[in-house]
């Protein structure tokens, strides 16, 4: 998942740590599996001791991140006398680095991703046992304590939570005659229909590289699929192919934007945002967009159902996962201690406009009429099946395949996206 | 270059270091040689340099290509050459070569062509010369990557320029999807590749150029040589070294050229765009292969492929001037 917003610059660093490596010509890497070697700074024995961690978080915004990062460390060595190096990085390039640490034995003590199911079973973090506690675990959402245990135990501990949902111009929806949000899949078409004869797009579908597990996730939840069920992957099932058969149809009719296999999210979110779109499925970040730019008129609803049940929605949450370090367990259980407090939590999760993962922090912020669609919505949000493995892999092979349906064969596609999950990614 | 340099300055250098001893030496054994021992001490920084970052690297790519590595980047053991078969049968592998192959002689081909007419006009005097000199470095000294990034929004299919001039003009009624028309995304991304090669090449031939005496070619006036006969028999065989120079520097630049391809190409899912750099990043980091060990073993073919294809390319030129 991407976050933010690509921007360019956000690119101009990616390539420069890309043409490092392509001048080294794929990162080096002679660690072996086992245990780091040694941890950052010192003291093991005494529980007092005074240690220093490392944390490496990924950029939710140029504005927020660092500065609530720094605050935050300030804060830590203040209260627990522990020292925390606070490594921000850009969500184009942090797979990349994190990737040379581990290679190089030299992980952080704590990641900020969004992925987690690797890590745990390579053996390289702490269970909650270990490090979270326990009045912290309880406060975590049911939902994404499922999805953060990986054989049966809890390892992805969840930083902040978003939730989609419909976003639709209401000055298209007017001018073109439609009373109010679709409530179907039928009323979606017919709507994007009238906004198309208008001269501009009816509904936004990015199913480029970027996103597009998120993007279909969205609409196969809503039609009654999913890409795991019941412990086996039902990537090819028939409610999916009729999912990606009505998207296919949709581009074929002209009514989403030129192109929809290539298009990235960034780009169908700008396409919204210049008002010549009528329909994408966007999350808080971009209503605060939006607000900011106050071109648009938009409104917010619950994502249409295709089989006539409950609207769902997907939720999505990155993780904040500790590296197994001799003489670090209490530095990093002192730091989630910190993170889950309320003051700390609520407020990096309000700066970045992003949703809460606690219970208290569903409490703090259901005065929040703006959030309250999503709210309402997260405690049931379905998630991609981040507990495995195998979905970390199915995940690229996603991004890098679904878009050929547009212009290929959908069952072919889940046909091989199937084949590829069930061989273990 | 650097261990050339250093190779100079043991034989200038040394013998005015003031140390007796060395002069001795110099004296003892002629002109321009020294001691072993001395040799290696002013080749030390050269050595040390080539070491770490040429030497160093290479080891540690040939070491991790025969590694295991999860999708975390953890070693998980020898591989043995199965990085290397996986590369070699990956299904988009033909493709990528196919686009590598195309964008290489594409992008040199016509960088060489338009540079030699650039080089031709510049080398005139006229006025405004200098400005449109200065004009020509600009694209060289702008980043890559920020290059790239403009010709990403000047191509836009909803808001580009060149798409909103088309259809302003009236030459198109719908905009052109440069970037993700099958047809035409190498094509885009050539123009861009050909731009920012211009500035070098074209200083390349501009010294060239310069370096022809006038004299021939004004002798080759008075013989009766038309311009074209002129430029033909005269100044373009003059300017091979030039020409060899240029067309062998951009080969390995361009077919090393990462940004411009990862950048416009980034809407494109799956591989049929990429060359066999931007192949061996996705290798590591974006395809559902992500695995460093298939990347690393990717970057060790790179460059076998690279020197063969030099070699082959200064054989070539060799026999052609050997035959004549």
């Amino acid at each position: 998942m991407r976050l933010t917003r690509r921007q360019t610059f956000q690119a101009a660093t990616a390539a420069a740590g890309v043409m490092l490596l392509a001048a080294c010509g794929g990162g080096t890497g002679a660690g072996s599996a086992g245990q780091a070697s040694s941890a950052s700074g010192s003291g093991s024995a005494a529980g007092g001791a005074k240690t220093t961690i490392s944390l490496m978080a990924a950029e939710y915004s140029k504005d927020n991140t660092k500065a609530f990062w720094d605050a935050f460390a300030k804060t830590y060595n203040e209260k627990y006398g522990h020292n925390l190096e606070v490594n921000v990085v850009s969500w184009d390039n942090i797979d990349q680095q994190s990737s040379t640490q581990i290679q190089n034995n030299q992980p952080p003590d704590i990641l900020n991703l969004n992925a987690y199911a690797s890590y745990a079973k390579d053996g390289l973090l702490y269970t909650s046992d270990e490090v979270l506690p326990a009045e912290v675990k309880s406060d975590i959402l049911e939902t994404f304590q499922k999805y953060g245990t990986y054989d049966g135990k809890f390892y992805g501990f969840p930083d902040l939570s978003s939730a989609r949902a419909l976003f639709y111009n209401t000055d298209l929806f007017t001018k073109a005659g439609i009373a109010g949000p679709p409530t179907s899949w039928a009323e979606l078409e017919a709507a994007a229909t009238k906004i198309k004869a208008g001269g501009n797009v009816g509904y936004a579908l990015p199913l480029g590289p970027e996103e597009s597990q998120g993007e279909f996730s969205m609409w196969l939840f809503n039609n009654g699929g999913d890409w795991k069920t019941d412990g086996k992957w039902t990537i090819n099932s028939e409610q999916n192919l009729k999912t990606l058969t009505f998207l296919k149809g949709l581009a074929t009719k002209g009514l989403t934007q030129n192109n929809p296999a290539k298009t990235n999210r960034a780009d169908a979110f700008d396409l919204f945002k210049s008002g010549k779109a009528g329909m994408v499925i966007g999350f808080s970040p971009l209503a605060g967009d939006l607000d900011k730019d106050a071109k648009v008129k938009y409104a917010v609803a619950p994502f249409p159902s295709g089989d006539g049940s409950d609207s769902k929605t997907f939720g999505v949450t990155d993780y904040l996962m500790a590296f197994k370090k001799p003489g670090n367990t209490e530095a990093v259980k002192a730091f989630y201690e910190l993170y889950y407090s309320k003051d700390q939590i609520n407020t990096f999760i309000e700066k970045e406009g992003f949703l809460p993962v606690t219970k208290s922090g569903v409490e703090y912020f259901s005065t929040n009429q703006k959030l309250k669609v999503y709210l309402d919505t997260l405690p049931n949000a379905r998630l991609t099946p981040t507990d495995d493995p195998t979905w970390d892999k199915i995940k690229l092979a996603v991004q890098q395949n679904l878009g050929a349906a547009i212009t290929g064969d959908p069952k072919e596609v889940l046909d091989k996206l199937q084949k590829t999950a069930e061989a273990g990614g | 270059m650097a261990l050339g340099s250093s190779d100079r300055s043991v034989g200038t250098a040394s013998p005015a270091s003031g140390v007796p001893l060395t002069r001795q030496r110099g004296r003892h054994t002629g002109v321009g040689r020294a001691h072993p021992l001395v040799a290696l001490l002013w080749l030390s920084p050269a050595i040390a340099l080539i070491a770490g970052i040429v030497v160093f690297p290479s080891v540690m790519l040939f070491q991790a290509s025969r590694s295991r590595y999860s999708i975390t980047g953890l070693r998980r053991g020898e591989a043995g050459w199965d990085n290397y078969a996986n590369v070699l049968t990956h299904p988009d592998l033909p493709v990528v070569l196919r686009n590598t192959a195309i964008w290489v002689v594409a992008v040199v081909a016509l960088t060489v062509v338009i540079s030699l007419a650039l080089a031709q006009l510049l080398v005139k005097d006229f006025p405004g010369r200098r400005v449109v000199r200065w004009a020509v470095i600009v694209p060289w000294a702008a980043s890559l990557v920020i290059t790239s990034q403009i010709f990403v929004l000047l191509y836009d299919y909803n808001y580009g320029l060149i798409n909103h001039v088309l259809t302003t003009i009236g030459l198109r009624s719908e905009s052109i999807d440069f970037l993700g028309d099958d047809r035409l995304t190498m094509a885009s991304m050539v123009v861009v590749g050909v731009f920012v090669s211009l500035p070098f090449t074209t200083f390349v031939f501009i010294a060239g150029l310069n370096a022809i005496p006038d004299e021939v070619v004004e002798a080759a006036q008075v013989d009766g040589a038309s311009g074209w006969q002129r430029w033909r028999m005269i100044i373009l065989p003059l300017l091979r070294p030039a020409l060899m120079i240029a067309s062998v520097l951009n080969v390995i630049y361009v077919f090393n050229s990462f940004p411009v391809i990862y950048t416009l190409n980034d809407r494109n899912p799956g591989f049929s765009h990429d060359t066999m750099i931007t192949f061996m990043y996705k290798l590591a980091f974006k395809s559902q292969e992500k695995d460093v060990g298939m990347s690393a073993a990717t970057g060790v073919i790179n460059v076998l492929l690279i020197l063969v294809v030099v070699v082959v390319y200064l054989k070539v030129i060799n026999w052609r001037e050997e035959t004549r």
